[in-house]
C-alpha cells in the first residue's frame, strides 16, 4: 500500500516533470484518488489510428508495481487486441509479462506500439482480427480508420 | 599474541633495513600469508566455494558501469579485499609480488613477513595478524607517518586520474597505484578496521584487475541510488546487493516481496530469481562486497 503510493507519485513527478519528453502521452492522475489514471496517447503515424486521440482509463491495484495496472480503451478503437465494448486491452506486459520495472508511462508506450502493430492471432476483437488473418489489410485499415474518425479525431466546427 | 606483536614490532626496523632481501623472500612469505588469510576467511565468509564461479560471472555487468567506479578509488577496496583472495591466492601472490617491487614503501604489514624468510623470525606468519595490529596501532604514526603522509597527498592529489589510467595497465603498476591509493587509510583509522587494513594489503591487484574489468561495488554505490520498485534509496546494504546476473538491482525489501508475493523473476530480464543461490550470487556477482556486509544483509532479509 505504502510502497505502491510512493511509487506512484514518483512516477506523478517523473510525469511532471518530463511532460514534453513525449508528446503522445499525456498522463493525467485523478484529483483525488493516486491509483486511478487517465491518459491521453495520440495514434501512431501511418496508421489508420493517425490523428485520432486516445483516452486510457489506469486502474492500479494496491500491490503495484508488483501487479500489473489495469488498462482499457475509454475511446471506442477497432483493433484485433481491444475489446471493442469494453475496451479492455489484449497486451502480455498487462497480464502475464508484466514486470515491476515497467511505469505507466512505458504502459502508454507499449500501447502505442501495440496500434501499430496488431497482433491478429491472440484476438479480443474478431472481426478486426479475421480481416487482418484473412489478408484483408484494407478491409481492416478502413474499419478501423473510419472508428478512429467517429470516436478519436475531436470533431470541428 | 600481545607479546608476539610486540617483539615483531621491535623486529620491524631492522627488518625494514634488509630491503634487498625482502623482496626475495616475500614470495614464500606471501604464500604464508594466503594461508593466513584463507583461514581467517573461513569464518568471515561463506561463499568460499562459490569461488570458482567469478571467472564466469565476471563478464556480464562490466561496461556499463565502469566509468564511475574509476572516480571513487577508494571507498570500496576494503570490500573487494576479500574475495579475490580466497579465489586465486595464487595470482595474488605473483602481483604482490611484483608489486613489492615497484612500491619500496610499502605497507607496514608486509615489512615483518620478510623477517620469517630470513628465518630470524619464526613466529611471523602465524603472528600476522597481531604484527599488523601492532604496528597500524603504534608503529604507524612514528615511523612510517611521514612516507603516509606523502602518499596520502600524493593518492588524494592524483588517486582519481592514476587509477584511472592504471586500471587498464599492467598489473604492477596497478598494485602499486592501489597500495598508495588506500595505505592512507591505515594510518587513519587503524584500530576501527583491522581487518579491512590488512586484507587490503594484499589482493590490491586483483581488487584492480576485476575493476577494470567492470567489478567493482563502487558501481552499486554509485550507480543507482534508489530502488526502481519502491523507490526507496538504497541502503549501504541494499547497494551491495545485486540479486541478479542481468545487473538489474532492487532492494532487498522489493527482491523478497517479489521472491515471495510476486512471481518470483528479475524485474530487469524476467528470468526467475534463483532463490537458492541468490545469496551468494549476490557477492559473486556484486563484485564481491564484504562478508560482513554480505552477512548482514542476509540476516536482514531473513528478517523483514
Amino acid at each position: 500500500m505504502q510502497a505502491s503510493r510512493a511509487r506512484l507519485f514518483k512516477e506523478y513527478k517523473e510525469v511532471q516533470r518530463e511532460k514534453s519528453a513525449d508528446p503522445d502521452i499525456q498522463l493525467v492522475c485523478d484529483d483525488s484518488n493516486i491509483f486511478k489514471w487517465t491518459a491521453l496517447i495520440k495514434g501512431p503515424s501511418e496508421t489508420p489510428y493517425e490523428g485520432g486521440v486516445f483516452q486510457l482509463a489506469f486502474s492500479i491495484p494496491e500491490q503495484y508495481p508488483l501487479l500489473p495496472p489495469q488498462v482499457r480503451f475509454l475511446t471506442k478503437i477497432f483493433h484485433p487486441n481491444v475489446h471493442f465494448k469494453t475496451g479492455e486491452i489484449c497486451l502480455d506486459i498487462l497480464k502475464n509479462a508484466w514486470s515491476p520495472a515497467w511505469t505507466l508511462q512505458s504502459v502508454c508506450r507499449a500501447i502505442i506500439a501495440l496500434m501499430a502493430h496488431p497482433e491478429p492471432d491472440s484476438p479480443l476483437n474478431c472481426d478486426s482480427g479475421n480481416l487482418l488473418r484473412s489478408g484483408d489489410i484494407r478491409g481492416y485499415q478502413s474499419m478501423a480508420r473510419m472508428y478512429t474518425r467517429l470516436a478519436a479525431i475531436p470533431k470541428k466546427g | 599474541m600481545g607479546y608476539d606483536a610486540m617483539a615483531n614490532n621491535a623486529s620491524v626496523p631492522a627488518m625494514s633495513r634488509d630491503f634487498g632481501k625482502k623482496k626475495k623472500a616475500n614470495r614464500s612469505a606471501k604464500l604464508k600469508q594466503c594461508k593466513l588469510d584463507a583461514r581467517r576467511e573461513q569464518w568471515l565468509s561463506q561463499v568460499k566455494n562459490k569461488s570458482c564461479l567469478d571467472g564466469s560471472t565476471e563478464a556480464s555487468p562490466t561496461a556499463t558501469i565502469s566509468q564511475p567506479r574509476m572516480s571513487l578509488p577508494r571507498p570500496d577496496q576494503g570490500v573487494l579485499g576479500i574475495r579475490p583472495r580466497n579465489m586465486n591466492p595464487q595470482l595474488e601472490m605473483e602481483h604482490d609480488g611484483l608489486g613489492l617491487r615497484d612500491s619500496g614503501l610499502d605497507s607496514p604489514v608486509q615489512s615483518p613477513t620478510p623477517g620469517r624468510g630470513e628465518g630470524d623470525d619464526k613466529g611471523g606468519p602465524d603472528d600476522w595478524e597481531a604484527i599488523a595490529d601492532a604496528l597500524s596501532a603504534a608503529g604507524n604514526h612514528t615511523r612510517i607517518t611521514p612516507d603516509a603522509e606523502k602518499i596520502t597527498e600524493d593518492s588524494m592529489m592524483n588517486g582519481v586520474e592514476d587509477t584511472r589510467l592504471v586500471a587498464g595497465a599492467t598489473k604492477p603498476d596497478a598494485n602499486q597505484v592501489t597500495r598508495r591509493a588506500w595505505r592512507p587509510d591505515d594510518a587513519a583509522r587503524p584500530h576501527c578496521l583491522p581487518n579491512l587494513s590488512k586484507q587490503r594489503s594484499f589482493p590490491v591487484n586483483i581488487e584492480r584487475r576485476f575493476a577494470a574489468s567492470g567489478w567493482d561495488p563502487r558501481t552499486i554505490i554509485s550507480a543507482p541510488s534508489s530502488c526502481p520498485i519502491c523507490v526507496e534509496d538504497f541502503d549501504l546494504t541494499d547497494s551491495s546487493f545485486l540479486p541478479c546476473y542481468c545487473g538489474f538491482r532492487i532492494c532487498l525489501f522489493c527482491h523478497k516481496k517479489i521472491s515471495e508475493e510476486g512471481d518470483g523473476r528479475c524485474p530487469g530480464c524476467r528470468k526467475k530469481y534463483d532463490r537458492v543461490a541468490c545469496t551468494e550470487k549476490i557477492v559473486i556477482a556484486a563484485g564481491l562486497p564484504l562478508p560482513f556486509r554480505f552477512s548482514r544483509s542476509c540476516s536482514m532479509n531473513a528478517r523483514t
